[in-house]
């Protein structure tokens, strides 16, 4: 068998009319160019609908072959064969099983391996590496956002002791200190990974009485046990990286709308798990759950958030925490 | 036209040297690059990215594999090896970034100098293997260019745009792309660029006062609608205050469609510019494209990766390029099999890798 194609010799752009045909392991070329050469030293392109078959020589030369079907049969009698990738994505049966695999292998490392490995991550960053990233942005925030605390020295005194002698629900507590300041962002608090829970004066003020406030110490503590800042930091690096890997070159807009979607949940989770470890905490020391909820409602009536859809969310709404804060009574 | 009717048109054109433009064809389909992303992306996830280096090749192979001309198509050289290697060099590069303005403002401030002397170097050595690694009619493409060059064109000049409120924009533009024509070359032919400066700032000239108009547009409509509102005595000041968020909102999601509406036509101009102004030795390039049907292709690609999570990524990136590819043509002036080809160099892939994942558009 002997089929039409154009030779390109590597040296010019000039086009020869050929017949190729393969006999005793050789591929031989005729016509306006003659050639020959064993096909075990040939580069075949890989096969796609619409697109012309490549041949291609050792020295750069090559073979354009339009006629697919003619050569299609002539590769096959010489024995070759489309690699695994190649015969996957030529099929339909195996690109759907494509989707499938990688929607399963998406959602397990999403809902399972992303949390323990960035937890792991998390565990095993040094210490001075947090300790750094918690400087940078308290400086951040004390140039910006917040002023020295009003509150006097020994009120401030007074809330550390407090909240010092309640029993943490678990060992290993890590260090911590807590800061106060006035913020221009009104009631707050918020825990850096490095061990310092900021709580605003705003905040103090806010709460009814000194419960509600070390129940808030509790939730920020919580994050801090849980590790869960450096956690996020370290998922939200990896879902980036991901969304990299499958969006490629799509425009940024696109491609960042998934990632921010799918760190809100992490986030979520987290608030989550720090209620808990408050809770856990208020039942260790015997405070009535309710202050704990009191204050929440106090937070929820001052800020009058308007309850966004839980998935477009990085907490869960006020209200299910104060049902979940209540219910664990 | 038919594979069968570019074929038959060869052996003519080849004996008769004529100079009706020849246009690009674009043969890749949506429902084939899918099965070969989809493929490939699962490999990619399954090997933690290593294997995304092979990917690359492959889909880089299938849009050169489907672009033709004159009944002939491109061809992609590209090794993955190398390719991986640069992205290894340039993943280690991000981190070490990254970390280093963590650390403290001096040690970040030296990385960031230390990046910026990089740069350059590195677009100038992925122009070179993109372009080494291609080829039509078994020649391949080349990139020289100066270091001197480089760092004026990739480095100074930015600088100096910055420094200028970017007034100096065009100007950089046009510089950026008469290098990278100019310095590119198909065997030992060499590519020319004749674009102004003049013209480049005529283009963002136009979409700076389309964006204008259409800015004056939504504010007088959407503003005076909302004024009415807000000034209407029929609600209490509750939901006349709702009713204003809704409305700057609004007002925002339609600015921010302007501008997305805004980026196809600018990229409209610009191709045509480019590639109006840009020749192959005595042959001269053409490109007729609409910004109305690219604003079209744009948006419903956005709309479509959207409404299905993504899936439909290959299918807009073929709509797209098959748009842009087809709007181009070549016009002949005599023969085009007189091209010989250069002697070639191996160019180490480390600049590809680092410009791939740093998402610079280094569209040529």
């Amino acid at each position: 068998m002997s089929i039409p194609a154009l030779y390109f010799d590597g040296k010019t752009s000039r086009a020869h009319q050929v017949t190729l045909s393969v006999e005793g392991g050789h591929a031989t070329i005729s016509g306006d160019a003659e050639r020959s050469c064993p096909i075990s030293e040939l580069r075949v392109s890989e096969r796609a609908r619409n697109t012309k078959r490549k041949v291609t020589f050792p020295d750069d030369a090559y073979l354009e072959i339009v006629d697919t079907a003619a050569f299609d049969a002539l590769l096959a009698d010489t024995g070759h064969q489309d690699s695994f990738i190649v015969r996957m994505q030529q099929s339909w049966r195996g690109a759907l099983g494509a989707v499938a695999a990688t929607l399963v292998v998406l959602t397990l490392s999403y809902l399972y391996v992303l949390p323990l490995a960035s937890e792991g991550i998390a565990k095993m960053l040094p210490e001075r590496v947090e300790r750094s990233i918690s400087q940078g942005m308290l400086d951040f925030l004390d140039k910006r956002i917040f002023a020295p605390s009003k509150l006097p020295l020994a009120r401030q005194q007074a809330l550390i002791e407090q909240f010092k002698q309640l029993q943490p629900p678990r060992e290993g507590v890590p260090n911590y200190r807590i800061l106060f300041r006035k913020s221009k962002i009104g009631p707050n608090a918020f825990a850096l990974p490095s061990g310092e829970i900021i709580i605003t004066d705003e905040l103090v003020q806010l709460m009814k009485n000194d419960e509600q406030i070390m129940g808030v110490l509790a939730h920020e503590l919580g994050h801090l046990h849980e590790r869960h800042l450096m956690r996020r930091v370290v998922q939200s690096s990896a879902i980036a990286a991901l969304v990299t890997v499958v969006f490629g070159d799509a425009s940024a807009i696109v491609a960042n709308i998934p990632t921010l979607l799918l760190d809100m949940k992490y986030s979520r989770d987290a608030e989550r798990e720090a209620d808990d470890y408050a809770i856990a905490m208020m039942k260790a020391n015997g405070i009535d759950l309710a202050h704990m909820a009191g204050g929440f409602e106090q937070l929820q009536a001052t800020t009058r958030e308007t309850t966004p859809p839980p998935y477009l969310s990085s907490h869960p709404s006020t209200d299910e925490r104060i049902e979940h804060i209540l219910k664990s009574r | 036209m038919t594979d069968a009717a570019v074929v038959h048109e060869i052996p003519e054109s080849n004996s008769h040297p004529s100079d009706t433009p020849i246009r690009f064809s674009f043969s890749g389909t949506g429902s084939e690059y899918f099965r070969i992303w989809i493929v490939n992306l699962l490999f990619s996830i399954l090997t933690l990215g290593i294997y995304s280096a092979w990917a690359k090749v492959r889909r880089t192979r299938y849009f050169y594999g489907s672009t033709s001309v004159a009944g002939t198509s491109f061809e992609y050289h590209g090794n993955p090896v190398a390719i991986l290697k640069g992205r290894i060099i340039a993943v280690l590069l991000i981190i070490i970034y990254n970390i280093a303005f963590e650390m403290s403002d001096l040690i970040g401030l030296l990385m960031l100098l230390l990046v910026m002397a990089l740069t350059p170097w590195l677009i100038w050595k992925s122009l070179q293997f993109k372009l080494y690694n291609s080829s039509y009619r078994g020649i391949r493409f080349g990139f020289r260019g100066a270091l001197k060059q480089i760092y004026w064109v990739y480095l100074a000049l930015p600088i100096l745009t910055m420094l200028s409120a970017f007034l100096l924009t065009p100007f950089t533009h046009q510089r950026v792309k008469k290098f990278q024509h100019q310095e590119s070359r198909f065997g030992t032919s060499h590519f020319s660029f004749s674009g102004s400066v003049g013209s480049f700032y005529l283009a963002y000239l136009l979409v700076f006062v389309i964006w204008l108009v259409g800015v004056i547009a939504i504010s007088v409509t959407l503003g005076g609608s909302l004024f009415a509102i807000i000034t209407a005595d029929v609600m209490d000041r509750e939901a006349a205050s709702a009713a204003g968020a809704a409305g700057i909102v609004l007002f925002l999601g339609v600015l921010y469609v302007w501008m997305f509406l805004l980026f196809p036509i600018f990229a409209t101009l610009i191709q045509n510019l480019i590639w109006n102004h840009t020749q192959l030795g005595q042959h001269r390039f053409l490109s007729d494209m609409k910004w109305t049907r690219m604003a079209f292709i744009t948006i419903t690609n956005i709309i479509g990766i959207i409404c299905t999570l993504g899936l439909f990524l290959p299918f807009a990136q073929i709509r797209a390029m098959k748009y842009r590819v087809e709007c181009m043509a070549l016009q002949p002036n005599g023969s085009l099999e007189n091209f010989i080809a250069a002697s070639q160099q191996q160019v180490s892939a480390t600049g590809e890798g680092v410009a791939d994942l740093l998402d610079f558009d280094l569209s040529l």
